[in-house]
Formats: structure tokens, C-alpha cells, sequence
């Protein structure tokens, strides 16, 4: 007689349901026998397709172990019903299409791209309850979940969190490759957990530097190689109020940052249930969404297989060139970037002082203060295609890049607060806000994209095509008929003065296809 | 309310596993009510309890636990009780369930888990007669060996109450029960050769439909009145089907001689499909009593099917 599991119980019907074409409809008369209603005999589900699964452990985990999800990432079919709210006239939104809670979301989407996943927010609203369960859902029992967890605290010290010589080996050893290393187990793991990261002192910081970013761990001249891993961190407080400053180097290689957000006091009732009956969702997780380690791989590479539109790209292109160019930092052309002005050390005030000739306001770069790194971008990628795998969908849309890119870049972009942008009354909500922020200002580069019909108009995109189009077989008279058109190209644009991101960066790649077919030019005429 | 000796010696054996299952379902679905369950055990589960002692003693307990955990589903999805969302549980669990009480002393959760789920799916269709599938059923019930050919007998019954889609898949699968259970299910006469009238059925979705309402097989309605159209739906054609557009939803269109659905379809595949229109036949527009002027015919190879913008409904017909 099969067990009674209510709360294991995942959806049978299809997560995200679409219309079927025609062409490939399969109408199982099997599905008659489908229903809530379990007849003892349930499928395995290692049968499903790896998208489906997540979207079942996602369902799962939003029906049974989060309380009040807030559906933050939206998704709209058609037009949805918003209304103006509060003297400040904020827009909800209910959403006609399936939407997300992205306290859910991005941890599961870290899952599956075994990246890094930094959860902040205040002290018990779940953060470290959330990574637990992706622990769990790599198929770890809970109690090692736990045990594995490594909780940072201001005394946390190297063999705390890679393991310990042998006692033996230290007292007998001629050299150091007879010293064993008993390693710690959570090295081991393909679900990492970091519990307040921002309490380990510093140098630890540094060993868990290696790990996170090298996947290998070192002592005394032994390595330990770690398997590809999804790391979950927390912090109560992401901007600095930890025990110790969290090192650059370390907050640069985590991926996705998503905030606990609050509790909703009208799911006190669920709370109450909850204490009540003393349940533990992690305790309950139902097998069928569980996933191996060769799930994960496969879902990886499912991820990877995922396009991303010409056009799409071209968006994404279109707003990090936005943000590097600092005009003032640079006396030549290659150099006038926020990356130097950085490296100068000289004070960013004087550099935003010295930059009069644009207008502050509507140039994108002046809200920030810095560009965004290849990491970035990377990241970007890899989570807007899967996040595009998670709906089920074979190519990246811009609503998927719109809605993953502000957790991408959360802490990647800076805001520079003095720019005229964050004075504007309307916009003050931006200078706490970073994710409304971030995504606010991919609209507003998508609607200058948009002003710019970039589209159907891209003169330097067809030249950038014409030379991936390759340069055999051709001849001199063609090279220079190309160099003169980027060359009146580039006069033509650099007519108008006043220099913004997306020009500079035009404006450097003119260079480099001049530069590429001067090359081929000077090795036509010299192999004649 | 008084309830069987085996059912009392099972609830009493199950005490401290059902009264745990109760709690739970109580902190699951805070909108469980305890007396529409005890209820439902007293009249429905103590009936097939009563039917299981009388052909497996032994089995009792096993389907009684089996039964109670289940029923503790269906009223906490308001399923069965006064409250109902569907009026054929109750009727499934009261009358069919009992005449397959040698199946359900086998594997009780396997039958009333199918069965029920099959209630629901077919329920969830407006044009499927779910009443008549039950009586399919329960009227065949004695020829029905295992839990295997009753899910056959469910599939095929299921495409006569007017599941059309099921058509090819049902008569794939009916192959695995006697030839006898699969005329009979059919309502075919005994004397007649499976084979070939699976064939027909196979080859023609309107094989044998002489007795056809004068009207044909209708499917649709003003979604106003709880139907699926917004507005007089637009006809388009299909190999085998019709596309369907009414507002801005579109729709697949599937019909033969048991009955019609509609299902989600994209609005590429209606631009994608044939536009063609064949002359309407007047008798059939008389029949309807729809304005003649007003009807717009389309056909594919087996099926003539006819709209209006005076109606929110389509008409199909056999071809021919």
C-alpha cells in the first residue's frame, strides 16, 4: 500500500502549458487516466525533460517550502491589467503570463548552470532555508546539507574551511608531500554553501577566492580539485555591514544576487500551520525532482544550446556600450574609459566636473561608474539562456534579457549617486532600488535603440557582417573601396561632436576593420 | 449514520494511519470539512467496502484504507459532497466503483485512482457525456477481467462519449481486449468481425453514423453562457481537422460520429491553414434552421462543417 505524501506531491499537469502544433500533436489516450488523484503506480519521472523537472522543483518549491513568493519576475501574453498605486503613483502589475518569484528562480537557475547565487536580506527570512533546498535538490540528505554548510564568523580560519594536516604526518613528514591533507567535506560537494560570507576575516577570504573562482583548493602544496559546483552565499547585508569588507575579487565572482524580500502578514495563517505541524519543506522534498549529477550536466548543456537572436544580441550590445566611455580620463582615444579614470586613483568628482559637452541626463553612462567586465556579460548570457530554458523555449527573448539582467548586474554596475539621473525626483526610488534601477535603464536603452532604428539601420553592423563574410579572393580595388567606406563612415559620425558610448564603441570597431583590412591591403601588394 | 462491521473493523485497525492522514489534509487544505468526509466514508466508501467483502474478504482492509485515503482527496478538491465541483464522483464511487469489486480487492488504489482520474479528465470536457461513459462501464463491468482491460474499456468508452481526439489512439488500444469486450463496446452486435470494423472506424471517423441527428454533431457556444467562443467563430481547414478563430483565441477542431472537441491551437497554424470554402448543402441549413445565406461550408476529406455569424455554434457532418 503506497504512503500518503501530501506534501511531496509535484504537478502532474504540464508546468507551463502551450498549444500544441498540429503537425506534432500525439493525443495519448493514456492521458485519460491522468489526474490529482494517485493511483500508486506514478511514471518515473526521470523521463522528463530536464526543463520540465526544474519547473516542477520550482513549483514545488513555491507551493510547499516558500510561505509568500512575490512574483517579481513578470511575464505578460497581451496586455496586463496595472493600476497606479499610493501617492507616488507606482505601477502594480498583474501579469496576464506565468511569472516568477525570483528568490526561487535565480537560485534554481544557478542550479542548473552551477554558477553562484549570493542571497541578502535581513536576518530570518529564508536565505539560508532557500539554499538549503538546493542542496537537498542535488540529491544530498539534508542533515549533510547542513553539516556541509560553512558559516562564516570572524574567527573562521583556513583549516576551518579546507580541512587539516594529518597530526601524524606533520610530526614524521621529511617533506611536504608526505603531509596528508584530511580535506574538508564540503570541497567535495556539487552544491556549496557559505553562510554569511561577509563574517569570514579576510585572509580566509582569499583561500575561498581559489575555490569559487579556480574550483581547487590549496594546502601545503597539495591541491584538492573540487567538481563543478552551484554556490549559494548569504549575507545579511550586501553593501559592507558584515564583519569584514568582502574582497573585490571575491564579490566580482558571484553571478546573481537576488534579495529575501519580506513577509506578507496575510500568510500568517500558513505560518501558523506551519509551526504547528512542525513540517520541514527540506525534509520533504519528493524524489522525482531531485536531480543527479548527470541531470545537471545534461541541463547545462541544454542551456548552452540555446540561441540568442542576432538582433537580441545586438540590443545587448548596444546597452553595455553605454558605460565604459568616460571621455575626460583619456587623452587617447582607446584610453578614455572609466577603467582608467579608475586606475588613476584621481578623485571620479573631478572627472565628472571636467565632462561638460554632453547632456548628463540622457546619456546612459553618466548614471554609472564603471563598465560592465567580460564576466559580466558572460553571466548575462548563460542566465538569459536559461532562463529562456526554463520557459521552455529554444531562443533567448528580450523579455528574458530584461528580467535576468538586473540580478546579473546588481552589484556589477555601480550607480554613481551625483549624477544628475538619481536628482530627479521621480527617480529618487532608483538610488535604493538597484534592480528597478538596472532595469529601468535597459528600457531606456532599448527605447534609444529603438530612436536610432537600429534595427534595419546599422551601417556598422553591415560592415562588421562584410568581414565575417571572410577576406579570400578579395582584391585590391574591393579593400580600398571598403576602407574608404569606413573611413567616411567613421567622418560621418564623428561629425555630430559630442561623443556618447555606443558611438565610441562604433567608432573603435571602425577602427578595427580599418586596421584588419589595412593588414590584408599591405599583405595583397607585398605577395604580388 | 451506521456503517458495516468490515469497515468499522478496518477504521479501527487504520485508527492512529487514517487520523494522521486527516490531520495532514487539514493543514494542507484548510477548507477540508470532517463531516463531508465522514460522510462520504459512512455511505460511499462502507458500499465498496461492503462489495469488496463479498468477493475478497481477505482484501478488506487493504481496499478500506486505500478507499478512505483517497476519499480524503476528493473532499479536500471538493470532488465529492454537496459542495461537488463535479456531480460524477459521487456516482462514480456509488455505483460503478462497487460492480468492479474483484478488481478493486486486487489493487484497490490502482482502480479508484484511474477510475476517478478518468471522472475528472472526462468532466472537464462540456460537449463529453461523462454519464453515458459510466454506464458504458458499469454495464460491462461482469466482462471485464483485470485492471488492464478496464483501462481499455475506459479509453474506448471514452472516445464514444465524445472524446473524438482519443479516436486513433483508443482503437490502437482496443486491440488488446477480447474481440467480443470491443464490439460490445462499440455496440456493434457479436456476430460482427472486429478487425474490419476496427479498420472502418480507423479509415472513416463517420463509419457507421446513421443514426446522426438531423443537426449533425454541434460543438461550441457563447463564451458568455459558459461556452468556448467570444464571438461567431471563423472556419478554416485542416488535414484531418479545422482551425478554429473566435476573438483572439483559435482553436483545433476535431469531429466524428461520437462527438467533437475543440483544443488550444496557435494563431500561425490557423494563418497556415486552408481558407477554401465548398457550397453549402440547403438541407442542411434548413435542418439547422440557421439563415441560408449567412452559412459558410468547409470540408476536408471525411468532414463537412458548417458556421454562421448569426451562431456562436458549428455543425459538422459526415462528408458525402
Amino acid at each position: 500500500m503506497s504512503g500518503f505524501k501530501l506534501f511531496q506531491r509535484v504537478s502532474r499537469a504540464p508546468t507551463n502549458p502551450r498549444a500544441v502544433p498540429a503537425a506534432t500533436r500525439e493525443f495519448d489516450v493514456a492521458s485519460l487516466y491522468e489526474g490529482p488523484l494517485s493511483t500508486g503506480d506514478e511514471g518515473d519521472a526521470a523521463a522528463l525533460p530536464l526543463d520540465e523537472k526544474l519547473r516542477q522543483a520550482y513549483f514545488w518549491i513555491v507551493n510547499n517550502a516558500v510561505i509568500s513568493p512575490h512574483y517579481d519576475i513578470e511575464y505578460n501574453e497581451g496586455a496586463a491589467a496595472t493600476f497606479a498605486v499610493g501617492d507616488s503613483r507606482r505601477t502594480l502589475t498583474l501579469p496576464s503570463a506565468q511569472s516568477y518569484s525570483s528568490f526561487i528562480l535565480l537560485p534554481l537557475l544557478t542550479f542548473a548552470t552551477r554558477r553562484k547565487c549570493l542571497f541578502v536580506g535581513g536576518p530570518g527570512r529564508g536565505k539560508t532555508a532557500s539554499a538549503i533546498l538546493m542542496g537537498v535538490l542535488a540529491g544530498y540528505p539534508v542533515k549533510e546539507v547542513r553539516r556541509a554548510m560553512q558559516h562564516g564568523h570572524p574567527q573562521m580560519t583556513l583549516a576551518d574551511l579546507l580541512g587539516n594536516p594529518l597530526p601524524a604526518d606533520l610530526a614524521s613528514a621529511q617533506s611536504m608531500d608526505d603531509i596528508r591533507i584530511a580535506w574538508r567535506s564540503w570541497l567535495g560537494m556539487r552544491v556549496k554553501i557559505i553562510d554569511e560570507y561577509n563574517r569570514i576575516p579576510t585572509r580566509t577570504q582569499s583561500a575561498l577566492l581559489t575555490v569559487m573562482g579556480d574550483n581547487y583548493a590549496e594546502m601545503l602544496n597539495h591541491v584538492y580539485e573540487c567538481p563543478e559546483s552551484a554556490w549559494y552565499l548569504t549575507a545579511n547585508d550586501d553593501q559592507g555591514g558584515g564583519t569584514y569588507q568582502v574582497i573585490e575579487a571575491l564579490r566580482d565572482r558571484i553571478d546573481v544576487i537576488v534579495q529575501a524580500l519580506s513577509f506578507n502578514p496575510r500568510f500568517l495563517d500558513e505560518l501558523l500551520l506551519r509551526v504547528e505541524s512542525g513540517v520541514r519543506p527540506e525534509e520533504m522534498m519528493p524524489p522525482e525532482i531531485i536531480f543527479s549529477a548527470e541531470d545537471i550536466d545534461a541541463a547545462g548543456k541544454q542551456i548552452l544550446a540555446v540561441s540568442v537572436p542576432e538582433a537580441l544580441r545586438r540590443r545587448l550590445e548596444f546597452f553595455s556600450s553605454q558605460f565604459e566611455l568616460m571621455e575626460t580620463a583619456g587623452s587617447q582615444f582607446e584610453y578614455m574609459t572609466k577603467d582608467t579614470a579608475r586606475l588613476s586613483g584621481e578623485d571620479w568628482h573631478q572627472f565628472t566636473a571636467a565632462d561638460n559637452g554632453r547632456d548628463r541626463l540622457k546619456d546612459l553612462g553618466c548614471q554609472t561608474r564603471n563598465g560592465l567586465s567580460v564576466r559580466n556579460l558572460m553571466t548575462l548570457l548563460v542566465f538569459a539562456k536559461a532562463m529562456a530554458w526554463f520557459r521552455g523555449n529554444a531562443e533567448v527573448e528580450l523579455e528574458d534579457l530584461r528580467q535576468i539582467l538586473p540580478f546579473v548586474l546588481h552589484d556589477k554596475l555601480q550607480p554613481d549617486p551625483d549624477a544628475p539621473f538619481f536628482a530627479l525626483p521621480e527617480h529618487a526610488a532608483f538610488r535604493s532600488d538597484r534592480l528597478g534601477w538596472l532595469r529601468h535603464l535597459f528600457d531606456l536603452s532599448n527605447a534609444e535603440y529603438d530612436r536610432l532604428d537600429l534595427d534595419r539601420d546599422d551601417p556598422v553592423g553591415e560592415l562588421s557582417a562584410q568581414f565575417a563574410a571572410g577576406l579570400d579572393g578579395l582584391d585590391e580595388r574591393e579593400v580600398r573601396k571598403r576602407l574608404s567606406k569606413i573611413e567616411h563612415l567613421v567622418e560621418q559620425r564623428a561629425a555630430g561632436r559630442k561623443l556618447y558610448g555606443p558611438l565610441y564603441d562604433d567608432l573603435l570597431k571602425l577602427k578595427y576593420l580599418h586596421q584588419r583590412y589595412t593588414n590584408y591591403l599591405n599583405w595583397l601588394r607585398a605577395s604580388r | 449514520m451506521t456503517i458495516s462491521a468490515a469497515l468499522a473493523s478496518s477504521l479501527a485497525a487504520g485508527r492512529s494511519r487514517l487520523n494522521a492522514r486527516v490531520a495532514e489534509t487539514r493543514r494542507r487544505h484548510p477548507g477540508f470539512d470532517a463531516q463531508v468526509y465522514a460522510d462520504f466514508v459512512a455511505s460511499a466508501v462502507d458500499g465498496l467496502v461492503q462489495a469488496v467483502e463479498a468477493v475478497a474478504p481477505e482484501r478488506v482492509h487493504a481496499a478500506a484504507i486505500s478507499a478512505c485515503e483517497l476519499a480524503l482527496e476528493l473532499v479536500a478538491q471538493n470532488l465529492v459532497g454537496p459542495a461537488a465541483r463535479q456531480p460524477w464522483m459521487d456516482r462514480l464511487w456509488r455505483e460503478l466503483a462497487p460492480r468492479h469489486a474483484r478488481l478493486l480487492a486486487a489493487q484497490p488504489q490502482a482502480v479508484l485512482g484511474a477510475l476517478g482520474n478518468a471522472v475528472i479528465q472526462l468532466g472537464q470536457w462540456p460537449q463529453v457525456r461523462v454519464d453515458a461513459w459510466l454506464d458504458g462501464m458499469a454495464a460491462l463491468a461482469d466482462e471485464v477481467q483485470d485492471p488492464a482491460q478496464l483501462r481499455v474499456l475506459g479509453q474506448l468508452l471514452a472516445w464514444r462519449a465524445g472524446m473524438a481526439h482519443y479516436r486513433r489512439g483508443a482503437l490502437a488500444a482496443a486491440d488488446a481486449l477480447p474481440a467480443k469486450l470491443a464490439l460490445q463496446a462499440l455496440g456493434a452486435g457479436a456476430e460482427a468481425d472486429w478487425p474490419a470494423l476496427r479498420a472502418a472506424l480507423l479509415a472513416d471517423p463517420w463509419h457507421g453514423a446513421d443514426d446522426l441527428p438531423a443537426t449533425g454533431v454541434q460543438i461550441g457556444a457563447f463564451s458568455g453562457f459558459g461556452g468556448q467562443f467570444a464571438q461567431p467563430p471563423q472556419l478554416r481547414v485542416g488535414d484531418d481537422d479545422f482551425l478554429v478563430r473566435s476573438a483572439d483565441r483559435h482553436f483545433l477542431l476535431l469531429g466524428d460520429r461520437y462527438g467533437a472537441v475543440l483544443l488550444p491551437a496557435s494563431a500561425d497554424e490557423f494563418a497556415a491553414a486552408s481558407t477554401r470554402e465548398v457550397s453549402a448543402p440547403e438541407a442542411r441549413g434548413d435542418a439547422l434552421g440557421w439563415p441560408q445565406g449567412s452559412i459558410r461550408a468547409f470540408a476536408n476529406v471525411h468532414t463537412l462543417a458548417l458556421a454562421s455569424p448569426y451562431t456562436h455554434a458549428i455543425a459538422l457532418f459526415p462528408r458525402g
